[in-house]
C-alpha cells in the first residue's frame, strides 16, 4: 500500500506483476479518515466487516477487488 | 471481543499515543492493573480479531494501526510529534486518528524521489501522487505485514 509519483511508476515498480488497485491521494485520505478516525476514544467498537464494507462502497471503491470477503 | 478486552486496548491505545511508542506488556499492566501475563495473553486474544497485529518472535505490539510500532518507510509528523505509519493508507490513518493535521514524508517506491505531503483539513496538498494497493481486500489480512 504505497504512494507513487505516477501510473508510470507503478507500472515500472510492478515490472510485470499484476497490478491491483490504484486510487488517487484525495480519495486516500478520505478513506483514510472514514476508516481510522474513531480509533481512539474510549467508547470504540470493532468495526464488523460490514460496517467497512460499506465504507468502501460509499467512497466508490466497489468491485471484487474491494470486497473483504 | 468481551470488555475487559475493550478496555485492555484502550489502555494500550492510549499509552501508544501518550508515549509517542508502543508500549510494552509492563506498562500496560502497570496503567490497567493487570498482571503481565492478562496483558499478554489478551493482546493475543486482539490480534486474532485484528484489533492490533503482535510480532510473533516475540508477543509485543507491531502494530496498533494506524500506527506502526517499528521504523518504516512512511513517517508522520502530527500532534507535535513524529510517528511510523504501517502503509501510505495507515500515515493518512496517523492524522485522522488524531484528529489533526500533520506531515507525511516518505519517497516513491520505484524512484526513490522524496515525497512529503502536507495534510491540512484531510486534504493533501500534492493532489497529483497516486495510492497504489497491490493484495485484494479479502487478502489484506493473510499477511498483514506484507499487505
Amino acid at each position: 500500500m504505497n504512494l507513487f509519483r505516477s501510473e508510470e511508476h507503478i507500472e515500472r515498480w510492478l515490472g510485470g506483476r499484476a497490478p491491483g488497485a490504484t486510487i488517487t491521494v484525495n480519495k486516500l485520505s478520505e478513506l483514510a479518515h472514514a476508516w481510522w478516525s474513531d480509533r481512539l476514544p474510549p467508547e470504540w467498537q470493532p468495526h464488523t466487516r460490514e460496517l467497512n464494507q460499506s465504507v468502501l462502497d460509499r467512497l466508490g471503491l466497489t468491485g471484487e477487488f474491494w470486497q473483504l470477503w | 471481543m468481551d470488555d475487559h478486552d475493550l478496555d485492555l486496548r484502550t489502555v494500550t491505545y492510549s499509552l501508544f499515543v501518550e508515549l509517542g511508542r508502543a508500549p510494552t506488556a509492563s506498562e500496560v499492566a502497570d496503567s490497567g492493573d493487570l498482571t503481565c501475563a492478562e496483558v499478554v495473553s489478551g493482546w493475543q486474544r486482539l490480534h486474532e480479531q485484528h484489533a492490533l497485529v503482535l510480532d510473533p518472535a516475540t508477543a509485543e505490539i507491531r502494530m496498533a494501526n494506524p500506527f506502526s510500532a517499528v521504523p518504516t518507510a512512511y513517517r508522520v509528523r502530527a500532534d507535535g510529534r513524529w510517528w511510523y505509519a504501517n502503509c501510505a493508507w495507515d500515515a493518512f490513518g496517523v492524522c485522522a486518528a488524531l484528529h489533526t493535521d500533520g506531515r507525511i514524508e516518505t519517497s516513491c517506491p520505484d524512484c526513490g524521489e522524496a515525497l512529503n505531503i502536507e495534510v491540512r483539513e484531510q486534504r493533501p496538498d500534492d493532489e497529483s501522487l497516486l495510492f497504489h494497493c497491490l493484495v485484494p481486500a479479502a487478502r489484506w489480512w493473510d499477511d498483514i505485514v506484507f499487505t
